[in-house]
């Protein structure tokens, strides 16, 4: 991250957006440096700090997976890496500006709140892993205190 | 060896133009287009082709299916297209050719051979998303797309390989496979719908289903040089997609002509109750648009508003994807386009926003994959190490990644500063298309910065791999229609290397796009694109 970082000082500032103010051109965002016939990007200068980089251990436990050692020794700096990149969103103005959640809907498209019985419930029952009768079989939840 | 493959013979196609590729794009820019219809004729549409050879007798359903089937069998031990093959192919021939027989009627699809993406649930088939969690998994219901197809008499011919659950840009993230792309087997065929597209280079399948979240179509389009056609979001139901990530996933189509991406789209569209983000808006005969080329006037796109969206043409993309990319904007002028350059300010931001928005939404999409209704579960003492277990044993490692920064951008104290935020960057991200598509009929730009990479190039560099995205993301995030279709070749492989022009519509005018990009294909000098490996379509 230090290489990286100082190879940074030498790349132009991150899009400052202003409602109606051009941003740089795409390659600010990535630095794009040509090795052969290899493109190499290198994540922008840090916007994130370093306290609140992601601890990986906790999150793969919010996430229901788990990781081995050597897992967790491969994917963090990547994580890290990725998620300081991200960081660069913290320099754009957005004041004023609504959040859009998806492209734009035409309105309100809901079905009735009305049940129907799927007529191929053999197949979803074969596809269960743990199957007794009427239930799914499950080992039973204990409380981590 | 694919040197001795014979091309199917029951196939009455019209001789493609073959692309001797050259070392560089000189050969294709320096001589200017011509409408002269005594060249070379142009590709042709495959499916229309099918329709009327089935219809006058020519030939049959079945003897279609045979030759793709051996076609298939001969190809894929080089290029792993397909994680699973039909066996109900020939039975499904021999339907059609008993109704026509019978002199009953059949669909537009009748007999086509289709391929389609892992992750689009197919009843009975293995759908596994190219994940070991799925490794087993038949769907009991297909999705509203494959429905269709079978409905208009569509034969599926197998699963195309994939990156798992659609997070990757070069297919090699399937837990399965990696898919060599037909043009030189030592580069992969982009992704994540790698192989839809390959599959339709390689002429193992007419058409193909893929999906598209951040370009997942688009890019595999250019690598192997066929058409992809991302619809508008809303367009095509998503029903029976397996979510990555839901604000931003459609399905898409390939072809080997705009004709036929069109043909495939127009059978998938409509509105579906099953899906309550699909579009009630009426779904336009897009054949119409594949006019002869006998028809065209001398300027058949007199005063089509095009513009060149100025910051894909920067530092960081290829020389000769941009001088294609050029080409490209001479030719759509000689057939009488007004191309002027436009920008997009937001442009750059679309990159993180598309991964913050991604990351995050599949961390949710993706939690239903519990080892508990279906898929494979690792048995443990206790229900949240069955979860953990059969999650991290069952998870390739990018989804691993992928899940763990959405956990991180959409955690408590987070969800501000990055998914709120990437959502507010949408919004801008949206507004520029807009103004751009109010002054123009469609928008261009390269598919991709760079032709197809060599096989492990950017595996281990996540923001290598995601830099190749920049010039498809904004797309999906503004939830606009897009298609990409082959332009040029560039330098690399056996024979050269595809690049493919990006052309970009306003929402729901598709119809535009397969005008436009019909008729540009239709009078390209040295179209019709043919992996140089593969034989001669008779």
């Amino acid at each position: 991250m230090a290489a990286t970082r100082a190879l940074l000082a030498a790349i132009s500032a991150c899009p400052r957006r202003r409602m109606g103010i051009k941003s740089s051109n795409f390659s600010s965002s990535l630095q794009f440096q040509r090795q052969e016939s290899r493109i190499i990007a290198r994540s922008f200068s840090s916007y994130t700090n370093s306290s609140s980089l992601p601890d990986i251990s906790c999150l793969a436990e919010t996430a229901r997976i788990s990781l081995t050692p050597a897992e967790i020794e491969e994917c963090e700096p990547k994580i890290r890496q990725v998620i300081d990149w991200f960081g660069q969103l913290q320099q754009v103005d957005v004041n004023c500006v609504e959040p859009a959640i998806r492209a734009e809907m035409e309105g309100r498209n809901l079905r009735e709140d009305a049940p129907q019985t799927f007529e191929n419930r053999d197949s979803i029952r074969a596809s269960i892993p743990s199957f007794d009768e009427t239930y799914l079989k499950v080992p039973k939840v204990l409380n981590k205190e | 060896m694919l040197s001795t493959l014979q091309p199917p013979r029951s196939l009455t196609l019209l001789p493609f133009r073959r692309f001797h590729g050259s070392k560089t794009i000189a050969s294709l820019a320096s001589s200017s287009p011509t409408l002269d219809a005594s060249s070379v004729s142009p590709p042709q549409s495959q499916i229309l082709t099918t329709r009327r050879s089935l219809l006058s007798g020519e030939t049959t359903a079945s003897e279609i299916a045979k030759s793709y089937l051996s076609r298939i069998r001969l190809t894929e031990p080089q290029l792993k297209c397909f994680l699973h093959v039909s066996e109900n192919v020939l039975k499904e021939a021999q339907e059609i050719d008993q109704r026509i027989s019978r002199g009953e009627g059949v669909g537009p699809l009748a007999g086509v051979v289709i391929g389609v993406k892992d992750n689009i649930c197919t009843e009975g088939m293995p759908s596994t998303a190219a994940s070991r969690i799925l490794e087993h998994y038949r769907p009991p219901f297909d999705a509203t797309a494959v429905k269709k197809i079978k409905e208009m008499g569509g034969i599926v011919v197998g699963k195309t390989n994939m990156d798992e659950f659609g997070m990757g840009s070069t297919t090699e993230a399937s837990a399965f496979q990696v898919t060599a792309n037909p043009w030189d087997l030592t580069r992969v065929p982009g992704g994540s719908s790698g192989g839809s597209a390959a599959a339709v280079a390689a002429n193992q399948c007419m058409v193909s289903l893929g999906s598209d979240t951040g370009g997942s179509v688009r890019q595999p389009a250019s690598f192997c040089g066929v058409v992809g056609l991302k619809p508008t979001y809303g367009r095509v139901s998503r029903f029976g997609l397996m979510a990555y990530a839901s604000s931003l996933d459609v399905i898409g189509c390939f072809g080997s002509t705009v004709a036929d991406a069109g043909m495939l789209l127009h059978a998938v569209s409509g509105y579906d109750r099953f899906d309550s983000t699909s579009s009630k808006q009426d779904v336009p005969e897009f054949e119409s648009q594949s006019l002869s080329m006998d028809s065209f006037e001398s300027k058949p796109l007199k005063g089509v508003r095009v513009g060149l969206i100025r910051e894909t043409l920067e530092e960081g993309v290829d020389s000769g994807v941009r001088s294609a990319t050029q080409e490209a904007a001479s030719h759509l002028e000689a057939l009488g386009c007004l191309v002027t350059e436009v920008s997009l300010p937001s442009f750059s931001l679309g990159l993180p926003a598309y991964y913050v928005i991604a990351s995050s939404e599949s961390s949710s999409n993706l939690s239903r994959y519990d080892g508990v209704r279906y898929g494979n579960q690792v048995m443990a003492d206790e229900l949240n190490k069955l979860y953990e277990c059969s999650r991290g044993q069952g998870f390739g490692g990018e989804v691993k990644m992928r899940i763990l920064m959405g956990t991180y951008a959409l955690s408590a104290g987070y969800y501000d500063a990055y998914y709120k935020r990437a959502q507010q960057v949408r919004t801008l991200i949206r507004k520029d298309f807009k103004a751009a598509l109010d002054h123009n009929d469609i928008l261009i730009s390269p598919a991709a910065p760079s032709a197809a990479y060599k096989i492990g190039e950017k595996k281990d560099d996540p923001l290598a791999m995601y830099a190749g995205d920049i010039m498809t993301v904004n797309v999906n995030l503004a939830g606009l229609p897009a298609i990409v279709l082959p332009c040029g070749l560039v330098e690399g492989g056996p024979s050269g290397l595809p690049v493919g022009l990006q052309m970009i519509g306003a929402a729901f005018d598709e119809e535009t796009l397969l005008k436009v990009g019909h008729i540009f294909e239709q009078t390209l000098k040295g179209s019709g694109f043919v992996p140089p490996t593969l034989p001669n379509v008779a």
